[in-house]
C-alpha cells in the first residue's frame, strides 16, 4: 500500500529505513566472503585444490566462524565510536548554548514544541554563521541538542523557525542521530575492510609467495567484485537511509506544527544558502546539505533535493509551494524573533 | 503434512494482513480524533472570548442588537454541540455571525479605536489562523483514514471492526459561506 497521507508517508519511510539498516550486516557478510575468496586466491588460506565451485563452497563454510568474529570486532568498534561521536560533534561545531534569558522567544518556541510531545526540552544552541542551516545532535535523553545558525534565525519568520525546530525535534524523537551514527559506523567498518583488501592486493601483486591455488585469478576477481559492490552499496545505503529520515522529519514537522506552508517556505529560504562546513558525520545531520555536483551525486547525497522534499510536503501534507524565494528579507527579520505574527 | 503446513502459512499470512491493517486503521482513527481535539481547543478559546467581545461592542454599537444576539445564540449553540457534525455546523454559524459583527463594527469609529476591541479582534484573528491550520490538518488526517479504509485489502474487513464508514470532514459549509458574503458591511450615518 502506497502513501496516501502524512502518516502513511511516515510509515512507508520508516519501513524503508528498517530494510536499509538490515542490509548493513548482509553487506558485511558479503565483504567478509569476498575477503576470504581473495585470501584463498592469494594462497594465504588453503584451497581445496579442486574446481572453483568447491573452493567457493569451502570459503562459504568458513563464514560460520568468521561472522561471529567479525560481529565481535564490530561490537567493540561500535562501543568506542558510539561514545566518541558526541564529544566529536560538540568539539567541531563551536556552537554556543542559548538560555531562556538571552533568547526568550526562540527558547519558548522550542519549549512549547517539546512540551506538546512530552519531551524534556533539548539544549538550544546557536552558531554565529551567516548560512541558513540547523541540526540535531545527541544520542541519549539529556544529551539532545538542537542547533540553529544565526543566519537562519535572522532570515526566517517565526512560523518558519518553528517548522525548522519541529523538523529537528522529529529527528530527536525518532532517534535519527543514533540511527545515522550506527549507519556511519557500519559504513566505516566496511570501508576499512575494503581498504585492507586493496592494500593486500597491491602488496601481493608483484610476486606471490605460495601460488598453489589453480583458481587464483577467478577467486581474486570474484572476491574483489564482492568487496567493491559491498563498499559502494554501503555508502549508497547509508545516504539513502539519511534521505529517508529527512522525509520523515519534514512530515513530522508538519505533524507538530500543523503548518505545512511554514516548512515549505523555510525550505525555500534555506535552498542554496545552507552550506556549513563540517565533517561527513555532521553534514548528514543538517537541515539541508547538497552535494556540489549533479548527476550521479544524487545517489551519494545525504539529503533529498529541496524540490523533492517540497513535492512530498505538498502531496502528503497538503501544503502550498510559493516557489523559489526571491531573497527579500522577511517581515520579521532582525536580531530576534518577534512573538506576534 | 505438507498441505497442513501450507494451510498454516496461508492462515498466518492472512492473520498478519488483518492485524496489520486493523492496527493501521486504529492508529489513523486515533490520530484524526486527536487532531479534532486540537480544533476543539481553539474553538473553546474562541467561545471564551465572545462574551467579552459582545459586551465591548454593546457599549458602542447600540443599534446592532440583532447582530449581537445572533453571535450570542451561535456561541450558545456551539458550546452545546457534542457530535462532530453538530460542532462543525454550530461553529460555521458562529464564524458567519462573527464575520457580520466585525463587518458592522466598521461603522463605529469609536468602537474601532477601543483598545479592548482591538486586542480582542487581534486575538480572534490569531485564533482563526490557528483554527484554519488545525482544520487543514484534521481534514488531511480524515482523508488519510478514509483512503486507507477504502484501500484493498483493508476494505474487506474494515466493516467488521467498526470502521465501516468514512469519517466526516470539517467543511466550511457552502451555505454559511453564502451567508457571510450576503452580509456586506453596512455603513450607517
Amino acid at each position: 500500500m502506497g502513501a496516501v497521507g502524512l502518516q502513511t508517508h511516515i510509515w512507508a519511510n520508516n519501513t524503508r529505513s528498517v530494510i536499509l539498516l538490515v542490509t548493513f550486516p548482509i553487506l558485511l557478510i558479503g565483504i567478509i566472503y569476498g575477503i576470504q575468496l581473495i585470501l584463498m586466491g592469494l594462497g594465504v588460506l588453503p584451497g581445496t585444490g579442486k574446481a572453483l565451485s568447491d573452493d567457493m563452497a569451502l570459503a562459504a563454510s568458513w563464514l560460520g566462524g568468521t561472522i561471529p568474529l567479525a560481529l565481535g570486532v564490530a561490537a567493540i568498534w561500535f562501543a568506542i565510536a558510539y561514545f566518541g561521536s558526541q564529544t566529536m560533534v560538540d568539539m567541531l561545531t563551536g556552537a554556543r548554548k542559548v538560555e531562556r534569558r538571552t533568547e526568550p522567544e526562540l527558547y519558548n518556541l522550542l519549549e512549547n514544541l517539546a512540551i506538546s510531545r512530552g519531551l524534556r526540552t533539548p539544549t538550544l544552541r546557536i552558531i554565529d554563521n551567516d548560512s541558513l542551516n540547523a541540526f540535531a545532535t545527541g544520542l541519549h535523553e539529556g544529551q539532545y541538542s538542537i542547533t540553529l545558525t544565526r543566519g537562519l534565525v535572522q532570515s526566517l519568520s517565526r512560523d518558519e523557525i518553528e517548522a525548522v525546530m519541529a523538523h529537528e525535534l522529529t529527528h530527536v524523537i525518532n532517534k535519527d542521530v543514533r540511527t545515522m551514527v550506527i549507519a556511519s559506523i557500519f559504513a566505516g567498518i566496511i570501508s576499512v575492510l575494503a581498504e585492507l583488501v586493496f592494500r593486500a592486493l597491491l602488496y601481493s601483486g608483484g610476486g606471490r609467495r605460495r601460488d598453489d591455488n589453480k583458481n587464483a585469478l577467478p577467486l581474486i576477481l570474484i572476491g574483489v567484485a564482492f568487496a567493491v559492490v559491498g563498499f559502494v552499496l554501503a555508502i549508497v545505503i547509508r545516504m539513502m537511509l539519511s534521505r529517508t529520515r529527512e522525509y520523515v522529519a519534514d512530515a513530522g514537522a508538519v505533524e507538530l506544527t500543523k503548518n505545512p506552508d511554514a516548512m515549505i517556505s523555510a525550505l525555500r529560504k534555506v535552498e542554496g544558502r545552507s552550506s556549513v562546513k563540517g565533517p561527513d558525520e555532521l553534514q548528514q545531520l543538517f537541515l539541508d546539505n547538497q552535494p556540489d555536483g549533479v548527476g550521479l551525486e544524487g545517489l551519494f547525497a545525504s539529503h533529498p533535493p529541496i524540490q523533492k522534499r517540497i513535492d512530498a510536503l505538498v502531496k502528503f501534507g497538503g501544503g502550498r509551494d510559493p516557489g523559489a524565494w526571491s531573497g527579500e528579507p522577511s517581515p520579521y527579520g532582525g536580531t530576534s524573533v518577534p512573538l506576534a505574527g | 503434512m505438507i498441505t497442513w503446513i501450507i494451510i498454516g502459512i496461508v492462515v498466518l499470512v492472512l492473520l498478519f494482513i488483518v492485524v496489520g491493517g486493523y492496527n493501521k486503521l486504529v492508529a489513523l482513527d486515533q490520530r484524526a480524533d486527536q487532531s479534532f481535539a486540537d480544533i476543539d481547543v481553539q474553538l473553546k478559546q474562541r467561545q471564551d472570548l465572545i462574551p467579552n467581545l459582545v459586551e465591548t461592542v454593546k457599549g458602542y454599537a447600540t443599534h446592532e442588537r440583532g447582530t449581537l444576539d445572533a453571535v450570542t445564540q451561535a456561541r450558545a449553540a456551539a458550546a452545546g454541540a457534542t457530535s462532530v457534525n453538530d460542532k462543525v455546523q454550530a461553529e460555521n454559524m458562529l464564524t458567519g455571525a462573527l464575520g457580520r459583527l466585525f463587518a458592522v463594527s466598521e461603522a463605529y469609529p469609536d468602537l474601532k479605536a477601543n483598545t479592548n476591541f482591538q486586542q480582542l479582534s487581534a486575538e480572534l484573528s490569531d485564533i482563526e489562523n490557528k483554527l484554519a491550520a488545525a482544520r487543514r490538518f484534521f481534514n488531511s488526517a480524515v482523508g488519510e483514514f478514509n483512503a486507507v479504509r477504502r484501500q484493498f485489502p483493508t476494505v474487506l474487513f474494515a466493516g467488521l471492526f467498526g470502521f465501516g464508514s468514512d469519517k466526516p470532514f470539517f467543511d466550511v459549509g457552502e451555505g454559511d459561506r453564502a451567508a457571510m458574503n450576503a452580509a456586506p458591511p453596512q455603513v450607517k450615518f
